[in-house]
């Protein structure tokens, strides 16, 4: 089948697709080859290139016992917030499908992170983890939680589960939104014919439910990975990596080496390597999905 | 046809220097002090420009936290202003980079020694003027009297004893005697105030760390000790100086060492609040740090002269004094040293009259790599997750990777 | 289960996550409306003794918030357009038409999503400044903060434009051929205003996007003027002396509450719009 008075056009399709082809290329592609530039270079701090130097800038990063620490805190930071999010999201999906009172204003209460920017988020969770005048230790001092304040952002061991918590908050609504649609295309009558067929409400979960979420769980998973390995804000709003370095993750410590250290060169050897990690982490998950398919 | 290009390029530079007072633009990128620095400089431009019609100057205010990021992307990108004020501890970088313009050629007459020595010096590279002093500022004790007092030091500690002893006190009261910053920049110079008084430096004369001297060690472990025993606020890696300051101005916090800029604050803030300034404690010797902004023009500026013209209003007592005195910095021109507002301030004269003992920041590459590396063995240590003499020694082995380099 | 048990229990299992997202909403109308002298006050309470409207006035001024509003929804909408002009004939290639290369064109789509302009920042400042635009370059212009946002929301608009455009029946558009109707006049008179929800949706997904970015603006922009939202938040809080908390608050929530109101409103169509085509 094809319209009258129109032959099929072999270069159509790719004419459609040619400016946004154009575009992502030039806008993402020459910046990249730049970093790649720079991976190679010696750069000053001023970000002038003095000359090629090879694989020095890549020896130095991997000598630094500070981008090790943060390349294992990153993947502790994607797997526990892109863990955290998906395994609430489920639920919160579940309860929010249901038909109860209420369920547009709580719908919309749980999308409203979804409407500050992740920069201010992070500025009005830092102030309301303020040890002397945040909101947080009053109020739990009011309940007789606390006996003094405490000083949240001082220890990594506080600070960085506080920054996982507050990552996962702001995930929640975009996965949830993608999930209430998948779980909107499960027909409803299924879940009446296993009820008769004398299924069990966590067996109609596990069976029906779960699968059919499959390709929507998918889509959360790999576009918060790829999202929350890049996610600088709230780490760098909150505690810019510190104290001792023990919150950093690749992107904060790769912004510091650049713009507070003047290391450009290591940097972008940094930005290559988080590149590696998605790309291949990526690849793995969409590679072992297809093969379970 | 080289040739020929050139020689209409220079026939055009006769020419547009031939014709009158057409409009140049200068523009300055300005670090932000304080909520008076971006109408300040506003208020500059339009003056100069009422006293020289073919010049307009354009200001663009940035945070210190943007400050490099900015520099560096726009010097990457051949968009960068035709001043700016530094660090000057960049300032090496920038000659290195070839980047900055050597002012000394352009300078007026007598236009150097307006400027009080010590503080041009840091500014100076190979002979050369590179960076001239627009801020300066050294640093001393800041106690407040009623708990001073109280603790039986109405004048202040004079050693780190005293410091200790008074703390003591105040924690008994159940107060914050000595505050300790570990957050932020400067936790670095927070430490070096401890180990030049203790007779320590930083570096050697061969610009090696030496920081994890014997004195060093002593003294990260007096302000460890003195974090264990609860003689600081708590937390210290949540305070940055300006968070230390709150609690100064609230009448919170005993003792603190910061700089001349929180007088103007705690005028402005806390008014009410009796306080007094001090020397930095000490332990051998007396001592403290200096520290200079200075602005730089770029090499490849187009409006050279007329930028230099700019800078030269600037360094005039007028506009000097209404800086100085507007964001509480020391005084970087002679002339302006003598207007009343310094002379006539007790608290500020205790600054000046540090200067004598004061460190400055050398000029040497990896300086920020050396203060990163202590801030971290700083941190590890009131963390508990190192001890003094093994965090420095880490700290300066990974500093001696970048010094001099 | 009778509804008034499971409203009950819904929203008991709920309310640890309502509690949390409330509670920096709470935060920022608290301190917005604290007047100064009790902004740092020890220790803090929920409730300002005074309600300070001023706050809001002179936050106006200081940050220069209707500038910053006007530059945040002039780059938004014309980063949004510009990303569905190019999105919706790509999306609808990607959907309808057969073409060698569509996965390879997918995978292109994905790791372009992966390329975040954090990873990229120099190179994004240094592309923009080699580029000639007016009087200089495109560093320091909306323009070049639109081009870069538009393309960054390409590879989501395309995907989630192209899976929502196979679920419309093709033989409507068939039906139009029949009729004598060209590709050209099949697609907008037929295809497009059948597509119009899922342009909707990715629409405000994509000016949400834009509205809240903040590494790409903080690089390239430099003129005051030309500052956005997020920018001149952040700005009051990094590198100052003393936070103006309670302006801080009231700028963050000024600059949400249009956001927030849209996504309440729209809340409903977001959900059925994003999904019914996510995947497929």
């Amino acid at each position: 089948m094809s319209p009258a008075g129109n032959h099929r056009w072999a270069a159509l399709p790719w004419l459609l697709i040619a400016p946004s082809l154009i575009m992502a290329i030039g806008v993402i592609g020459y910046p990249f080859y730049e970093i790649i530039r720079l991976a190679v270079s010696d750069v000053s701090r001023f970000g002038q290139i003095r000359g090629f130097n090879g694989w020095d800038n890549f020896a130095r990063v991997a000598s630094d016992p500070i981008f090790v620490d943060a390349l294992v805190r990153t993947l502790v930071w994607t797997i526990t917030v892109v863990g955290g999010t998906i395994l609430l999201s489920i639920p919160v999906a579940l309860v929010l499908r249901e038909d109860f009172w209420g369920r547009g204003l709580a719908r919309t209460i749980i999308m409203l992170p979804w409407s500050i920017a992740l920069s201010m988020a992070a500025i009005v969770w830092l102030w309301a983890f303020n040890a002397d005048y945040g909101m947080i230790n009053a109020t739990l001092r009011q309940w007789g939680i606390l006996a003094a304040p405490l000083q949240w952002m001082a220890r990594p061991e506080t600070a960085f589960p506080v920054e996982v918590g507050i990552g996962i908050i702001v995930s929640i609504p975009f996965t949830v939104t993608i999930l209430l649609g998948g779980l909107s295309s499960i027909p409803g009558d299924l879940y009446e014919a296993a009820r008769i067929d004398g299924a069990r409400p966590w067996q109609s979960f596990l069976y029906m439910t779960l699968p059919m979420l499959g390709p929507f769980l998918n889509i959360a998973i790999v576009l918060n990975i790829i999202h929350v390995f890049n996610s600088f804000s709230i780490i760098w709003v909150m505690t810019q990596g510190g104290p001792d370095n023990r919150t950093h993750i690749l992107v904060t410590y790769l912004y510091e080496l650049s713009f507070y250290l003047g290391r450009p060169g290591p940097a972008a050897v940094v930005s290559l390597v988080v590149l590696a990690i998605v790309f291949s982490a990526t690849a793995a998950y969409m590679w072992l999905r297809e093969r379970d398919a | 046809m080289r040739y020929g290009l050139k020689w209409l390029a220079g026939a055009c530079t006769a020419l547009a220097l031939a014709l009158p007072a057409q409009a140049e633009t200068v523009r300055m990128t300005v670090s932000y002090y304080s909520a008076a620095t971006g109408p300040y400089f506003e208020k500059m431009a339009a003056d100069f420009h009422a006293a020289n019609p073919s010049i307009d100057v354009k200001i663009e205010v940035v945070n210190w936290a943007n400050l490099l990021q900015k520099l560096q992307t726009d010097i990457s990108g051949g968009t960068n202003a035709d001043l700016s004020i530094i660090g000057t501890r960049w300032l090496l970088d920038f000659v290195k980079d070839g980047i900055a313009e050597p002012l000394d050629p352009m300078m007026a007459p007598g236009f150097k020694e307006r400027f009080i020595g010590p503080f041009l010096k840091p500014g100076q590279i190979g002979g050369k003027t590179y960076g001239l002093p627009v801020a300066a500022s050294a640093r001393a004790m800041f106690y407040n009297k009623a708990m001073l007092t109280k603790a039986g030091f109405p004048d202040g500690p004079k050693t780190w004893d005293d410091v200790v002893a008074a703390a003591e006190k105040i924690k008994a009261d159940g107060g914050n005697g000595y505050g300790l910053m570990a957050k932020g920049t400067e936790v670095d110079v927070y430490f070096y105030y401890a180990l030049w008084t203790h007779g320590g430096d930083v570096l050697d004369a061969n610009q090696k760390a030496i920081f994890n001297s014997p004195a060093g060690v002593k003294a990260l472990a007096l302000y460890k000790s003195m974090l264990d025993r609860g003689l600081t606020e708590p937390a210290p890696t949540n305070y940055t100086r300006d968070e230390l300051q709150n609690l100064f101005k609230q009448g919170r916090l005993g003792m603190m060492i910061s700089g001349p800029f929180l007088m103007n604050q705690i005028t402005k803030e806390a008014p009410t609040l009796d306080y007094g300034i001090i020397p930095v404690p000490v332990a051998t010797r007396p001592a403290t740090y200096a520290v200079t902004d200075s602005i730089v023009m770029f090499a490849n500026s187009k409006v050279k002269p007329a930028a230099m013209k700019w800078l030269d209003f600037l360094f005039t007592p007028g506009p000097r004094i209404a800086f100085t005195k507007g964001e509480g910095f020391l005084p970087t021109t002679t002339e302006e040293a003598k207007d009343p507002a310094f002379t006539e301030n007790a608290r500020l004269k205790v600054f000046v009259s540090l200067l004598p003992n004061a460190q400055f920041a050398p000029t040497v590459t990896g300086w920020e790599d050396t203060a990163k590396a202590v801030t971290d063995a700083v941190q590890s240590v009131y963390l508990g997750t190192a001890t003094p003499e093994a965090a420095l020694n880490a700290a300066a082995a990974k500093a001696n990777q970048s010094l001099g380099k | 289960m009778k509804r008034p048990l499971r409203s009950a229990l819904s929203w008991a299992v709920l309310s640890p996550l309502i509690l949390t997202t409330l509670l920096p909403f709470a935060v920022m109308i608290s301190t917005a409306l604290k007047p100064h002298e009790e902004v740092l006050a020890y220790p803090p309470t929920w409730f300002p003794r005074r309600i300070a409207w001023e706050n809001f006035a002179e936050m106006w001024t200081s940050v220069g918030f209707g500038q910053a509003a006007y530059n945040s929804v002039l780059i938004a909408v014309a980063s949004t357009l510009l990303a569905l002009l190019i999105a919706v004939p790509a999306a609808y290639a990607m959907s309808r038409l057969d073409m060698r290369g569509k996965a390879a064109y997918r995978q292109f789509l994905l790791i372009t999503q992966m390329l975040s302009p954090i990873l990229l920042v120099l190179g994004l400042f240094r592309m923009a400044a080699s580029i000639p635009f007016a009087d200089g370059t495109l560093a320091d212009t909306r323009t070049g903060v639109i081009i870069v946002y538009a393309t960054y929301h390409l590879a989501f608009a395309i995907w989630m434009l192209a899976s929502y455009f196979t679920t419309i029946p093709g033989e409507l558009e068939e039906a139009a051929w029949i009729d004598g109707a060209t590709r050209a006049q099949a697609v907008t008179r037929v295809f497009l205003p059948l597509a119009l929800p899922a342009i909707a949706v990715t629409g405000i997904v994509t000016f949400v996007a834009s509205w809240n970015e903040f590494t790409v603006a903080l690089t390239l922009l430099r003129d005051p003027s030309r500052l956005t939202l997020p920018l001149k938040v952040v700005n009051l809080v990094a590198g100052r002396y003393s936070v103006e908390w309670n302006q801080v608050m009231a700028a963050t929530l000024l600059a949400t509450l249009p956001v927030a109101i849209v996504f309440t409103l729209l809340q409903r169509y977001l959900v059925t719009g994003l999904t019914l085509g996510a995947v497929k």
